[in-house]
């Protein structure tokens, strides 16, 4: 045989194996396993106590019932679940909720099945809903807001707009993404951050490209927001979380989470159930466990995340309580501006316009 | 015929390789240059659209255009501060040569983000260079001295990649014959003339490696512009990034990571007629 008929068919037969793989796959096995599609640093078999009723109902090895496939995005999630990664359960977050429902890749939640599901914050469980059902519970939530180092600026901001101020010229860090500088900017001059027009994207872009003067650098993971402040490399660090705050003031640093005028940004995740899952009853199980108020408050507690639950206060450490408003629950969502779910049109234009901005000289 | 044969069977499994997670993936991106959507309904639409507002963006095809200059400068910068390195390796350092080279590469089994992030705490306002800047008086206290900026990229990348320059340079110079210089200098020549006229033209092939080492992954890079860049050390991959992670644009992304391939094909095939691709590869 010639070389190169050789390399052709052996071609031609990689190819036909390849298209007989692609043939399989898709469906979650009712194994009586859960895949779940998380975030790292969520999981039971690394913080038991955030799923206890679980962990208790199955003793030591309720991690052969587990199984996690991570994402670091949650772009990289919906691609996985869209590629066909068969996964029963996902925990995305809020702005991309809508996506999932419109394409079919969860199915709605029946909450009889959920013996915690009284005490979700309703507000919280409204971001859920969609079309009047409920796909997502939610589960963790959190603010974006300036974590500024008190004794290097000159004055703290006390409004998203500050920002502008040639004062902290060089030594703001942004987000590196479009759709939270789309949504910070908007909140700084009164916009709707959620109704994209031209005109204020256009103006949004503008607004952005001012700023590039104060800014030092653009944080992407979230141990550059704990390290650009507590190096003193950055005197801001915008959108960032509370974490990052609990982290730099637990090492002794000056520092301040702002309260904007203008309002903190919000995030909340949720789970959701894949429309394949085959493990259905395992599914609510650990979603139920999620919610109880022991795992929520060990969650709040470990991380200094908010919890859905608003029966889970007794347990959590009161200095949470009291820096993430724990206890008034019902007036978070009135001082925080909640990411709102945007089409994918809306993603690709705040990253269009994000981009232009870094591109621009 | 039994020579054939037998070169089939060891070369299968190469080809198999190569073909499945080489060839068939890149032909999967051009596939998508032309989807609308990434997945769904919209990915079986087809359109010439992201060509369209590729090719009419004239800032991202600048953004290229920059990128592609700077990583041709780190790639020039670094065969430059390789070559003395490997020519002392090959030429002077006598029974000490296998340690040196030793010392070389196992500075380059360190981690990649590792290296990076040391810059970054070098570079960082409490850092030793910044401290040293400020002792000068070349900058404010506690003012990051050098970092997040393009120069900061280019530092780091140089940094990180002269150990791999120095190997296909150091392959290349222990190839020359020790006899070529004799006979250089029998017939007269000095010693930068036999460099010149010896040394320097049969190292060419290592050079040229060494160079395609560095600009290749260069131009793609994300991660040191994204660490230490700032705003101005921003670099087409972070763009083409961006498509992926955040936009979800996945037609969008491959087309733009088209348009790179294209871009590094081009000194890649110029290399390749200039030189054998066997001198390349150092065999």
């Amino acid at each position: 045989m010639k070389l190169q008929a050789f390399v052709s068919k052996a071609s031609l037969l990689t190819i036909l194996l390849l298209a007989l793989g692609a043939c399989g796959g898709g469906q979650a096995e009712g194994d009586g396993k859960l895949t779940i599609l998380e975030w790292s640093g969520y999981e039971a078999t690394e913080n038991p106590d955030f799923f206890g009723p679980f962990v208790e109902k199955y003793g030591e090895n309720f991690g052969d019932k587990l199984d996690y496939i991570f994402f670091a995005e949650d772009a990289e999630a919906y691609a996985k679940i869209q590629t066909d990664v068969a996964a029963d359960l996902v925990h995305p977050c809020n702005s991309w909720w809508q996506l999932y429902v419109d394409n079919g890749l969860v199915q709605e939640i029946d909450t009889s099945k959920l013996s915690n599901w009284s005490h979700v914050n309703p507000a919280l469980a409204a971001l859920g809903q969609f079309d009047g059902k409920q796909y997502f519970v939610p589960w963790d939530w959190g603010y974006e807001s300036m974590l500024v180092r008190t004794d290097l600026v000159p004055e703290v901001p006390t409004s998203w707009a500050d920002l502008w101020n040639p004062q902290y010229a060089g030594h703001i860090a942004l987000w590196d993404s479009g759709e939270a500088n789309y949504a910070m900017t908007a909140l700084a001059f009164g916009i709707d951050p959620w109704n994209s027009t031209p005109e204020n994207d256009e103006f949004i872009k503008q607004k952005l490209i001012e700023l590039k003067p104060n800014v030092l650098t653009y944080w992407s993971d979230y141990t550059e927001a704990y390290d650009l402040p507590q190096t003193g490399d950055a005197w801001i660090v915008v959108n960032a979380w509370q974490d990052a705050y609990a982290n730099a003031d637990s090492n002794g640093f000056a520092v301040e989470y702002v309260q904007p005028s203008e309002g903190r940004l919000g995030w909340v995740c949720g789970f959701g159930i894949s429309t394949n899952t085959a493990d259905l009853d395992l599914a609510y199980e650990y979603i139920d466990a999620s919610i109880a108020d022991s795992s929520m408050a060990a969650l709040a507690n470990t991380y200094w995340y908010g919890p859905a639950n608003t029966n889970a206060l007794a347990d959590i450490d009161p200095y949470v309580v009291e820096f993430m408003e724990l206890d008034q629950a019902n007036s978070i969502q009135e001082r925080t501006s909640f990411y709102q779910p945007i089409t994918e049109e809306q993603r690709q234009t705040r990253t269009g316009i994000w981009d232009e901005v870094k591109v621009s000289q | 015929m039994e020579d054939r044969r037998r070169l089939s069977i060891l070369i299968t499994p190469s080809v198999i390789f190569m073909l499945i997670l080489f060839v068939l993936p890149l032909l999967i991106m051009v596939v998508y240059t032309f989807r609308q959507g990434s997945f769904g309904p919209t990915s079986r639409i087809f359109t010439l659209a992201h060509y369209h507002d590729f090719l009419s963006d004239r800032a991202l095809q600048g953004l290229l255009w920059r990128s592609v200059v700077q990583s041709f400068w780190i790639s020039i910068i670094s065969v430059c501060l390789a070559y003395p390195v490997s020519y002392h390796l090959s030429f002077r350092a006598g029974e000490r040569k296998m340690t040196l080279l030793t010392i070389i590469i196992v500075t380059a089994w360190v981690s990649f983000l590792l290296r990076i992030l040391a810059w970054k705490v070098l570079l960082g306002g409490s850092g030793a260079i910044a401290s040293l800047a400020q002792g000068l008086g070349l900058s404010e206290e506690g003012v990051p001295f050098l970092i997040y900026s393009q120069a900061a990229v280019n530092l780091t990348l140089i940094y990180v990649w002269i150990p791999f320059v120095a190997l296909p340079i150091f392959a290349a110079l222990e190839r020359i014959d020790p006899s070529l210089h004799e006979a250089a200098y029998d017939l007269g020549c000095s010693r930068p003339e036999a460099f010149v006229r010896v040394t320097l033209p049969l190292s060419l092939p290592g050079v040229v490696a060494g160079f395609l080492f560095v600009f290749i992954p260069t131009v793609g890079e994300y991660v040191t512009p994204s660490l230490v860049g700032g705003t101005t050390g921003v670099m087409f991959g972070n763009i083409v990034r961006d498509q992926f992670v955040r936009a979800l644009n996945w037609p969008l992304g491959s087309l733009m990571s088209l348009a790179m391939l294209i871009v590094v094909l081009i000194p890649l095939v110029v290399a390749a007629r200039l030189f054998k691709f066997s001198d390349l590869a150092g065999l």
